[in-house]
């Protein structure tokens, strides 16, 4: 077990503004944390002995975010993340709990293998980490993996992580039995035949590049597939890393159908598109591929517009090594733990594109909900679970200053706007 | 004229610059002629050709302009090599950096891995074909062939006939007749015309709707036959009698005075019948020759950052 930066008796925050998922004001007051419970909230609470002071005027403090996608590669592939590894990059973020991806190796297709994730977890990780498991065998699309043992073992979802269930007899199967053993499934939404050799979105880019085309169609297809199959058999499905406006607008649709379907946004598919791809850059490189300018301004919509449930980073650590090489040979994926919270800040809170309230609905609030887990709460009688946030600090994201094994992000050696100053979780000052 | 470090694509040459390389090809070309054919422009340098794809013909064409200038050429032969042994394309060029090499010349068959090389590396970095995306030494000499036949080409009209997709020729001739204000017509299969394709692209249906746009060079891309992993047409007997240079199509271009253009190898069969070779106005020959010219002023021109001074 990792030593917490401190374990006070009480921890007080003076003079933050509170974010909250109903209004985009934040509510300035004084919050006292004795033995891990928000006992008083307000103004002028007074002293705790002993406690440790943060000072909180002119920051924000918003309830501790939840990420549900990401890959910690162990075990199997430690070389890229590891569970602790992955769980202090969320920590630096602000993130207090997340979902890890079923793409181990060997891949989370069985009770034992949920098992013994959050057995490494319980003795590496300061943060609670559930796991996802797959929906078929080693994710290969054909047979049904453990599913309902995997759910008494403690899995919250199941998805073969980074690629879709191609076959849809396959999948409606797999709907039909994780509905009745209430267990919700994630679908990454790519029709593979048309994506084939594609690295990154087809258009004017791919075209100039030379590098072959993922069309958005794939997405759109796959999406609507899923989307039927979810309405036909009553499944709770949750559509990933939505990356076209147009299957944006499907799940518009289906919604207002009363569909029981939700849906996620990356922070990257909000700020950058195909054009930053640049020359050959394989930290933009990943699936979904990043799109066009015009649906970074329709996914923002149907964020602020509420259609997605979530955000979340599908962060995927890799190597240097894996990173440095031709585009088309390069994995796909990026890290987005400790950029998220920053970056969502720098480019839109910080510009009032949208407020605090968005954050904190999509992104600590939402994923806890779809996964039938308590929230994350700032009110007198709840467990402490918060971030402290600096919005007139910058942080510059360098190999050194990042706590994931991986240092494949876009943001690399950039300077933002933002800073997560202090998390707390519990009776812990976790940062 | 500055030099750049490397040739990676024509979209990064300056309609000028494009010019001054026809322009120093010129003289290049008529050094060939003589019996003397050497120049000490690049004497003590080293060219080292690293070709990841098979390749004869670009290979020793490189080969033949670098000797001509006097560097001295090494082939860097990939099959036998440490790449086989899964060395990275970066170690690799660290190997190469500390044997102070001043131009590498690079086949690749993915896109960007002379971008990436040129990133990485002091020596001058020229394109020599990377997957779908560039092919700026043909772009040029296809320009500069142009240029002989049509001296006048503002204007003028080149139809490009097949792979548009999998086609770096196609993407950097295209390039550089669209910056020297050439019209470009393109026609083929459907699946083998991009969907994302630019502009300036006129796009037929048919060989004989192309003929009515009254181009003034045809250029015929090789089909891939090693690269059709998915079927993109249903046979090449369908593709030689609806997109290829036939018989009868061959008559119609020579009573109009079109020119024939092909960046070789050719399919006899299916791009084009065996007449076309013999075809007054067929242009592959001179091509061929023109690209020792031009890659002669491209390594002319470059300025690696290996050492003091680049070439002379």
């Amino acid at each position: 077990m990792i030593e917490s930066v401190a374990s006070p008796r009480a921890i007080i925050v003076r003079g933050a503004g509170i974010a909250s998922a109903e209004s985009s004001k934040l509510q300035i007051a004084d919050v006292a944390v004795e033995d891990g419970v928000i006992t008083r909230l307000g103004e002028d609470i007074g002293d705790c002995e002993g406690a440790i002071e943060l000072d909180g005027r002119g920051k924000v403090l918003l309830p501790g975010l939840f990420d549900m996608h990401v890959y910690s590669r162990e075990p199997g592939e430690e070389w890229k993340e590891t569970i602790q590894s992955g769980t202090e990059a969320a920590i630096n973020g602000g993130i207090t709990g997340v979902v890890t991806m079923p793409n181990t190796v060997p891949a989370v297709d069985n009770g034992g293998m949920v098992q013994s994730v959050l057995e490494i977890a319980g003795r590496s990780s300061r943060i609670p980490l559930f796991a996802a498991g797959c929906i078929t065998k080693d994710r290969g699309g054909r047979d049904l993996a453990a599913i309902a043992d995997m759910r008494e073992k403690g899995a919250v979802l199941i998805t073969d992580g980074g690629v879709p269930v191609s076959n849809a007899l396959v999948l409606r199967r797999a709907m039909e039995y994780a509905r009745d053993f209430d267990l919700l499934v994630g679908s990454h939404c790519e029709t593979m035949e048309l994506s084939g050799k594609g690295a990154m979105n087809e258009g004017a880019v791919s075209f100039r590049l030379g590098i072959p085309g993922m069309p958005a169609c794939g997405e759109e297809i796959c999406l609507a597939r899923d989307l039927r199959l979810a309405q036909f058999t009553g499944a709770r499905v949750h559509l990933q890393h939505v990356s076209t406006a147009r299957g944006l607008n499907t799940i518009r649709r289906y919604k207002n159908e009363g569909v029981k379907v939700s849906c996620a946004v990356t922070p990257h598919h909000l700020i950058f598109n195909e054009a930053d791809v640049g020359d050959y850059n394989t930290h933009f490189k990943m699936s979904p591929p990043l799109r066009t300018e015009e649906d970074n301004a329709r996914l923002i919509e149907g964020l602020k517009e509420g259609v997605f449930d979530v955000i979340a980073t599908d962060h995927a650590p890799h190597a240097n090594f894996e990173k440095a090489q031709d585009f088309a040979s390069a994995p796909f994926g990026i890290t987005g733990l400790e950029t998220a919270l920053v970056s969502l800040y720098h480019y839109f809170v910080r510009k009032e594109v949208f407020g605090w309230d968005v954050i904190v609905k999509h992104y600590s609030a939402g994923p806890r909900s779809l996964l039938k887990l308590p929230p994350a709460e700032i009110r007198e009688g709840a467990a402490a679970n918060f971030v402290l946030f600096d919005p007139d600090k910058t942080t510059t994201f360098t190999r050194d200053s990042m706590k994931s094994m991986s240092s494949n992000t876009p943001f690399l050696n950039c300077e933002l706007n933002g800073s997560v100053e202090h998390v707390v979780l519990n009776d812990r000052l976790l940062k | 004229m500055t030099g750049h470090k490397d040739l990676l694509d024509i979209g990064s040459l300056t309609r000028d610059e494009i010019e001054f390389l026809l322009k120093t090809a010129q003289p290049f070309k008529e050094l060939l002629r003589r019996s003397v054919k050497k120049v000490p422009s690049l004497q003590g340098k080293s060219v080292l050709n690293l070709f990841y794809e098979p390749s004869t013909r670009t290979r020793s064409s490189f080969e033949i302009a670098a000797k001509r200038l006097s560097a001295d050429v090494t082939n860097f032969a990939v099959s036998t090599s440490s790449v086989v042994k899964g060395e990275s394309i970066l170690d690799t060029i660290d190997t190469l950096q500390a044997m102070r090499v001043d131009y590498i010349i690079v086949r690749h068959s993915q896109s960007g891995v002379p971008n990436l090389i040129a990133r990485h590396s002091k020596a001058s970095v020229l394109n020599a074909g990377d997957g779908y995306h560039a092919h700026p030494t043909q772009a040029l000499l296809d320009a500069y062939t142009l240029r002989e036949v049509i001296p006048e080409s503002t204007g003028k009209k080149v139809l490009i006939v097949g792979d548009l997709l999998h086609s770096r020729v196609a993407r950097s001739t295209s390039e550089i007749l669209e910056k020297m204000d050439v019209q470009v017509g393109v026609l083929g299969p459907g699946p083998l015309i991009p969907e994302m394709r630019p502009d300036y692209f006129k796009t037929f249906c048919s060989f004989d709707d192309a003929l009515a746009w009254k181009p003034d060079v045809i250029y015929l891309l090789r089909i891939q036959l090693e690269r059709q992993e998915a079927q993109f047409f249903p046979s090449l007997r369908e593709y030689h009698r609806y997109f290829g240079v036939t018989g009868e199509r061959l008559k119609r271009i020579a009573g109009e005075g079109i020119y024939v253009m092909h960046p070789g190898p050719v399919n006899r069969g299916v791009e084009l019948v065996d007449e076309v070779m013999s075809y007054e106005r067929c242009l592959i020959n001179q091509q061929v020759e023109n690209g020792v010219a031009i890659r002669m002023a491209v390594l002319y021109w470059l300025k690696p950052e290996t050492g003091t001074g680049g070439a002379s």
